[in-house]
């Protein structure tokens, strides 16, 4: 039972505490101000309970697939606004005075969407045993070192990367944000599959058995990499299609900075 | 003139997209129905066709909430107390696919056997 609620905060806290260190410390290597944090966890706070709330009318949307589809796009939403901020940092920083308001947007944004995405699903997990209060406890406290530990996993990538050489910092930096989109990406797509708006195909390979997703690092590499024991040959082409997009722009951005710096 | 076309290219954008979800919809696809009670799943196996897309009905008749979770059949949703969700699996090769409820792992198990 512990355990258990261990298990299911952590994977959802570190999906989004990955999100908030990579670009809190990328903030911190582009000298932009980090009040924007604050802001977009109490906006994705506020969205996690709203769509918490609204979840119940959300799935009868589109034949009973409507928490798929909502899932997808903002998955959708989070991979774009993730290749929209890689596109600013590739900018040329001497003419950023437009963009360097527009990429606190974009990361606000993308921490928000994240924080709702994980969030809700934490609310309606604590919310479906606080008519029970001894086995609440139990979960509560289960929870809440859950979330410490992805919390200090955050905590941990945060340092390391904002403890690197610039450049360094910054090839880091983007690359953690290219799997973490790809993994979006291929999660979106799996959704569809699921609500049947996508076809679905055989899997393109079975790592199972070697890597099983239900371990603990399958587990964890899920929340950091969308890792994926038996993805269709469409989850993973968009995976590894966004992936390379994404480096291709980290790339341009590493170049850019390095020039101006 | 490039308005025009453009609006057009939407139209047959609309219609392409409707005419999909239409599809989507009228498909006869073999429907199977499983309850949530007292954190258990009824029944907990279920056989479905190989090589069939399949629509899993899941009611759950709990107050509480579940997650439908599978590594398996690679799929995941949270169903609300008293609620039903509908899962699409397969088309699937013939095997054993557990699934279980993310939430009250210990007791809600199951299994999809593919014939």
């Amino acid at each position: 039972m512990l355990l258990t609620s261990v298990v299911i905060v952590l994977r959802e806290v570190l999906e989004a505490s990955l999100l908030i260190s990579v670009l809190s410390a990328l903030s911190g290597v582009l000298g932009i101000h980090r009040r924007w944090i604050g802001w977009s966890l109490l906006f994705g706070l506020a969205g996690a309970v709203g769509y918490s709330f609204g979840v119940a009318a959300i799935s009868d949307w589109f034949d009973g697939v409507g928490q798929e589809v909502t899932s997808a796009v903002m998955q959708l939403l989070i991979f774009l606004l993730l290749l929209m901020f890689t596109f600013l940092v590739a900018q040329d920083p001497g003419k950023q005075r437009f963009s360097g308001k527009l990429i606190v947007l974009v990361m606000a944004a993308t921490v928000s969407l994240g924080v709702t995405r994980e969030g809700f699903e934490i609310l309606v997990y604590l919310y479906g045993f606080s008519a029970d209060l001894p086995r609440f406890i139990t979960i509560l406290s289960g929870s809440v070192i859950g979330a410490c530990i992805g919390i200090s996993i955050g905590a941990l990538i945060y340092y390391l990367v904002s403890a690197l050489s610039y450049r360094l910092s910054l090839i880091a930096g983007l690359g953690l944000l290219a799997l973490v989109a790809a993994g979006m990406l291929s999660q979106a797509v799996l959704l569809l599959i699921q609500a049947d708006w996508l076809p679905s195909q055989f899997p393109l390979w079975d790592s199972s058995g070697w890597l099983p997703e239900s371990s603990v690092t399958g587990q964890l590499l899920y929340a950091l990499i969308g890792y994926e024991a038996t993805p269709t040959a469409l989850q993973a082409s968009f995976y590894f299609g966004g992936l390379l997009l994404l480096l291709i722009v980290a790339v341009f951005a590493v170049r850019s900075r390095e020039q101006a710096s | 003139m490039f308005s025009r076309t453009k609006k057009i290219y939407f139209q047959a954008v609309l219609v392409v997209v409707c005419s999909t979800s239409v599809n989507t919809v009228h498909a006869d696809k073999p429907v199977i129905e499983i309850e949530i009670r007292d954190h258990l799943f009824w029944p907990s196996e279920v056989t479905v066709p190989a090589n069939t897309k399949v629509k899993l009905l899941v009611y759950n008749k709990d107050p509480t909430s579940e997650e439908f979770e599978s590594y398996e059949l690679n799929r995941e949703k949270v169903i609300m107390g008293n609620r039903k969700a509908v899962i699409f699996i397969g088309p699937l090769l013939p095997g054993v696919y557990p699934f279980f409820g993310e939430f009250n792992p210990d007791t809600a198990q199951g299994k999809v056997i593919v014939e």
